[in-house]
């Protein structure tokens, strides 16, 4: 399925430069200026995670980085707000299974 | 530490009119936003505001952002993809997540226009991937450009519920429903006709029961409820969607407000808790203002007014300039914006912070000419008290008014009337069409102001009425572009339906009749790629790979030929007929190898 | 039509549609190409769409490595998707003394920045074990060598330069060239005549009578190539397979046919669009035999193109040290479609801003075949 919006009666979208960014060490597409979620989405990936205690899968919901809903794996970094943290070249993306692990 | 006049936490609608109300007053102000552009909500408006054109009636939200962050001069400095973290004794502090730094800020005067947060609510299964508020689907669609999904169960029909339905529509999704728990719907009647007439439907005294899905949501039950709101058992229904989509309401986000020690007040009718304000946006804070959906939840024109207001006694106090006259001004634009029926639940609750208006008349109902026979004229279907008046300021003949209060409905003398079509462009609602009955021909004319992929000139369409049943076959004839994205389609039908039609589908061919059978290319494919602009028929062989197959364009030459002349009017003999390759059927290479011997050999 | 451009391209193949793109993504909207018959109907439309880095003159490689890097984007930025693939490049050595070559180029590849693998005969075997590797000396792989759509390839970058500005005239062939005292040009061709500043030479198989126009006298001779498709099989064969010494290549397109070709000793200069049952008996007989799935399977389809051979096999590109705002990029030696992305690019940037600013082609302008050449010889 494709997801992005190419052509819109109202709205011109200007996408950044493309970008490759990995998900669970799968190649997918990006554009510089949007959000991990939004190109995670975009890919068809909607589960982003999974809940800590009862192992739900877990999404993005709020959009704007209030719920935390959609935190995931990014470079090695537990716990990172997917919606609100643009995509980089190379960026390694994983879900998150429940709590993130420390890091020293 | 940064210092300055004015700190603006929030740059939606309130926020950007305040700062841009003190800053070309002198006023040094600092915008601290947490979105990667400043605009707040009106980023994801596309559709037209209401009101009076001296407030962006008629302009998009997200050209209303464009035009307010290009005029705010020198004073202004914002910070994007930064959140106010607190409000603590000694500073402001706010995280810059670009830098990754903390900054501490200390304000001669602050305006908290945090704005609001969706409301939440409970069914089973909520949890899932899928599962999204209205603001998200605005914040992935419209900011981003992706869909959260296809087929899409909206649960409430306020504006919010409408207004998402209708941009769904747009971005390429389809609406299965919208379900409203009330027995009618919450928004404006006008934006509920403009997806109604796309066969959307609005389902009152209905409520989302449960999600249906593993991973993500792959259905969703509705259940009818009774007057109190309980579910009718027996009366579930499933509905397959990937995608819930929630318009529930919102509840002012009043968390560094309430840290600031701004009192808070429970009123229902506003959303929720709201910090206390008076009539010039101050709470018990002296230097300490509010403005927009975090004083109560209304919309977006009565925030950039409330932000004005807001920013004008920020602008008076801080440079000791008499502007009572515009502070004035202002609350009376508010007041005639806030005296329609809408507005009710706000009046009734800014009056619990002994905040009163006084009451206008305007003329909420209304009999309108009947539009004369013979002649193209605009039929004015706007029956419920809006704010709102772009009809009368844009037509040029003086042919509409809204007399008196900007709630009053709108009047149409026919007899001023050009036909112009001007109205149905401008009307934020989509709710002016103009009919032509009796135009020739045993036809009606129907104009139909059109948000969407332009259809051509000379097709046929299936013409449909309000709630988007088929009425007839109609034809397109005319089609006007407008700058402002409402465009006009010029409909013909049949005489005695110009009444009734106010919508077309266009006809979609099935995709399934195939014109070359090896690389699987239907007719559609073919038309598609003719309309892209490969006109040339070995350019569209090639893009399509028609005729690449193991049949070597047996089936699809001249299918594709004819499709090509019917498409450019071109003859086929013209068109070529493209070049033929050996060999004539598909032969295997040990075939080939047991034929005459290789030269040489 | 317009009358006046700054620059007009004489070739609708991919060089002609890579300049077009590079000039009018840089800025110069002044842009006509004029093809005489439709885009991509010369070699680019005819070609085995392969993309290879691995190259023995260093001039190649980093032309096809900066290649690549778009190859990589096309997509995205250009807004077509033209079956673009990276398995990598199986290159075949079937003699010793090419296996020695072949270990000097990977060398000097590798300084370039390619990474490039050697393989025995049995890691070839093992890798894909689908391969007769009888004969074999020895291989080298590059991954990031792959293959394209090349009629897609062209068609992205007409659509999209004309997007942004250009104008493209098909069924319009270009007669004649006629220098204004000012140095304009006035460009005659079968639909009318335009000014322009600047003429760029991307007539490929025609680039010799195309300078003639101009009084440009360049070095390049057209010789036909033959190639064929077979019915589709499920998508399984990842590299393009090819060997010099082995005369052949092949691959598998993203719809699962196999394309392969190979070069004739025997051709005569001159354009000639037929095809002979011989290339089609010997090469069938050669690649069942490298190839045994290939047995079972059909050609379906048979045509042939045209290799502007330069005398070194490489590319001609630049400005006519003898007649200015005259520029060329022709004598691709078979190998314009992979070069052509930052071809088209190096041209755009030496119109604007004088000098090619991604990749050095000063060396590949005419003077260089003054004197000796120094033959590419990874050609098929």
């Amino acid at each position: 399925m494709h997801r992005r919006i190419f052509s819109h009666p109202i709205l011109d979208f200007k996408r950044g430069k493309p970008v490759k960014i990995y998900f669970e060490g799968k190649e997918i597409q990006a554009y510089e200026g949007e959000t991990v979620a939004a190109a995670l989405v975009a890919n068809g990936i909607d589960v982003f995670g999974e809940s800590y205690k009862r192992n739900r899968p877990r999404g993005f919901y709020c959009a704007i980085g209030k719920c935390s809903s959609c935190v995931m794996i990014i470079d090695g970094e537990s716990n990172v707000r997917t919606c609100i943290t643009p995509v980089r070249e190379g960026m390694k993306v994983a879900r998150q299974h429940g709590r993130g692990d420390p890091k020293w | 530490m940064v210092e300055t006049d004015f700190l603006v936490i929030g740059g939606g609608p309130a926020g950007l009119s305040a700062a841009l109300e003190a800053s070309r007053r002198g006023v040094k102000t600092l915008v601290v936003d947490e979105g990667i552009e400043a605009g707040g909500q009106l980023l994801k408006q596309t559709h037209k505001f209401f009101g009076h054109e001296g407030f962006y009636a008629s302009v998009r939200g997200f050209e209303i952002a464009k035009e307010i962050l290009n005029s705010l001069g020198d004073n202004v400095d914002i910070l994007t993809m930064t959140t106010v973290t607190g409000v603590y004794e000694d500073v402001i502090t706010a995280y810059d997540r670009n830098a990754d730094k903390m900054i501490e800020i200390k304000p001669r005067f602050t305006l908290i226009a945090t704005g609001a947060s969706e409301r939440f609510i409970q069914f089973e299964n909520n949890d899932l991937p899928g599962v999204y508020g209205a603001g998200a689907v605005q914040t992935l669609m419209n900011q981003y450009g992706v869909l959260p999904g296809e087929r899409v169960l909206m649960i409430g029909s306020g504006n919010i519920g409408l207004i998402v339905s209708y941009q769904l529509l747009q971005a390429g999704a389809e609406v299965k429903a919208i379900v409203e728990i009330a027995n009618k719907v919450g928004g404006y009647e006008v934006h509920a006709n403009k997806i109604k007439r796309f066969g959307v439907p609005i389902i009152l005294r209905h409520t989302i029961k449960k999600v249906v899905g593993d991973q993500r949501v792959e259905g969703a039950i509705i259940v009818e409820v009774d007057d109190e709101f309980n579910e009718i058992p027996g009366s579930e229904k499933e509905l397959a969607v990937d995608t819930v989509c929630i318009a529930t309401g919102l509840t002012p986000s009043i968390e560094i407000a309430a840290m600031a020690g701004v009192e808070l007040q429970y009123i229902p009718e506003l959303g929720g808790y709201v910090p206390y304000r008076d009539e010039n946006m101050r709470t018990n804070i002296s230097n300490l203002f509010i403005a927009g959906d975090v004083s109560g939840i209304e919309e977006a024109t009565t925030a950039m007014i409330e932000g004005s207001i807001a920013g004008l006694v920020v602008a008076s106090e801080c440079k000791k300039l008499d502007l009572t006259e515009e502070i004035a001004s202002m609350k009376k634009e508010l007041s005639e914006f806030r005296s329609g029926p809408f507005s009710e639940k706000v009046r009734s609750g800014l009056k619990k912070f002994s905040i009163d208006y006084p009451t206008y008349s305007y003329r909420d109902s209304v009999q309108r000419q009947e539009p004369p026979k013979g002649k193209l004229v605009p039929v004015i279907e706007c029956n419920q008290a809006i704010p709102c008046n772009p009809c009368q300021t844009s037509c040029p003949t003086g042919a509409i008014t809204v007399s008196g209060n900007i709630n009053s409905l709108p009047e149409i003398d026919y007899n001023k009337c050009v036909g112009c079509g001007v109205c149905v462009m401008k009307c934020p609602g989509l709710a002016i069409f103009m009919i032509q009955e009796n135009a020739e021909n045993n036809t009606d004319v129907v104009v139909i102001p059109w948000e969407f992929a332009l259809p051509e000139k000379g097709e046929a369409v299936i013409a449909l009425d309000k709630d988007g049943e088929p009425v007839c076959e109609g034809e397109i004839f005319k089609v006007v572009k407008s700058s402002n994205k409402t465009h006009l389609v010029y409909l013909k039908v049949p005489t005695g339906h110009g009444r009734s039609v106010r919508n077309f589908a266009r006809l979609q061919r099935e995709d399934n009749r195939y014109v070359c059978r090896c690389e699987e290319i239907t007719e559609a494919d073919i038309e598609k790629a003719i309309e892209q602009g490969f006109t040339d028929f070995e350019e569209l062989r090639r893009y399509l790979r028609l005729g690449m197959g193991p049949c070597g364009g047996r089936t699809c030459r001249l299918n594709a030929l004819s499709i090509l002349a019917r498409k450019t009017g071109k003859k086929i003999s013209e068109l070529g007929h493209g070049v033929f390759r050996p060999p004539a059927m598909p032969i295997k290479f040990e075939s080939l190898l047991k034929g005459e011997k290789s030269h040489g050999e | 039509m317009g009358n006046d451009y700054r620059v007009v391209i004489i070739g609708g193949g991919i060089v002609g549609c890579a300049i077009a793109y590079h000039l009018t993504k840089l800025g110069e909207k002044s842009v006509a190409v004029f093809e005489k018959n439709y885009l991509s109907s010369g070699a680019t439309g005819r070609c085995g769409g392969g993309i290879r880095q691995q190259w023995s003159s260093l001039n190649n490689v980093l032309l096809a490595m900066r290649s690549v890097k778009h190859f990589e984007r096309f997509s995205e930025e250009v807004g077509m998707d033209i079956e673009y693939k990276q398995g990598g490049y199986l290159v075949l050595s079937y003699t010793d003394e090419e296996a020695v070559e072949f270990e000097k180029n990977v060398k000097m590849q590798r300084e370039a920045g390619l990474k490039v693998e050697i393989l025995s005969p049995k890691e070839v075997e093992r890798r894909y074990p689908y391969i007769n590797t009888e004969g074999v000396k020895m291989a080298t792989f590059c991954q990031s060598d792959g293959h394209a759509n090349p009629h897609l390839a062209a068609f992205g970058y007409a659509r999209a330069s004309q997007k942004l500005g250009a104008d493209i005239f098909t069924h319009t062939k270009v007669v004649g060239l006629e220098r204004l005292c000012d140095s304009r040009w006035i460009v005659h061709t079968t639909n009318g005549s335009v000014k322009a500043d600047v003429v760029i030479n991307a007539a490929g198989a025609f680039s010799r009578e195309v300078g003639k126009l101009a009084g440009v006298d360049l070095p390049t001779e057209s010789y036909r190539h033959q190639i064929f498709v077979t019915e589709p099989l499920k998508d399984f064969f990842d590299p393009m397979a090819i060997s010099f010494s082995g005369n052949y290549y092949m691959r598998q397109t993203k719809h699962g046919n196999f394309v392969m070709g190979q070069g004739d000793a025997d051709e005569k200069a001159g354009i000639n669009y037929s095809v002979t049952f011989r290339f089609e008996k010997e090469l069938s007989r050669k690649m069942a035999r490298i190839f045994p799935f290939l047995r079972k399977l059909r050609i379906i389809r048979h045509w042939s193109g045209h290799y502007n051979m330069s005398p070194d096999a490489q590319p001609i590109i630049g400005e006519s040290p003898s007649v200015r705002g005259y520029y060329y990029a022709v004598g691709f030696s078979g190998h314009g479609f992979m070069l052509a992305p930052a071809v088209g690019e190096a041209i755009a940037e030496m119109i604007l801003y004088g000098k090619a600013a991604h990749v050095d082609v000063s060396d590949l302008n005419v003077q260089r075949l003054k004197g000796g050449v120094v033959k590419e010889k990874n050609v098929v």
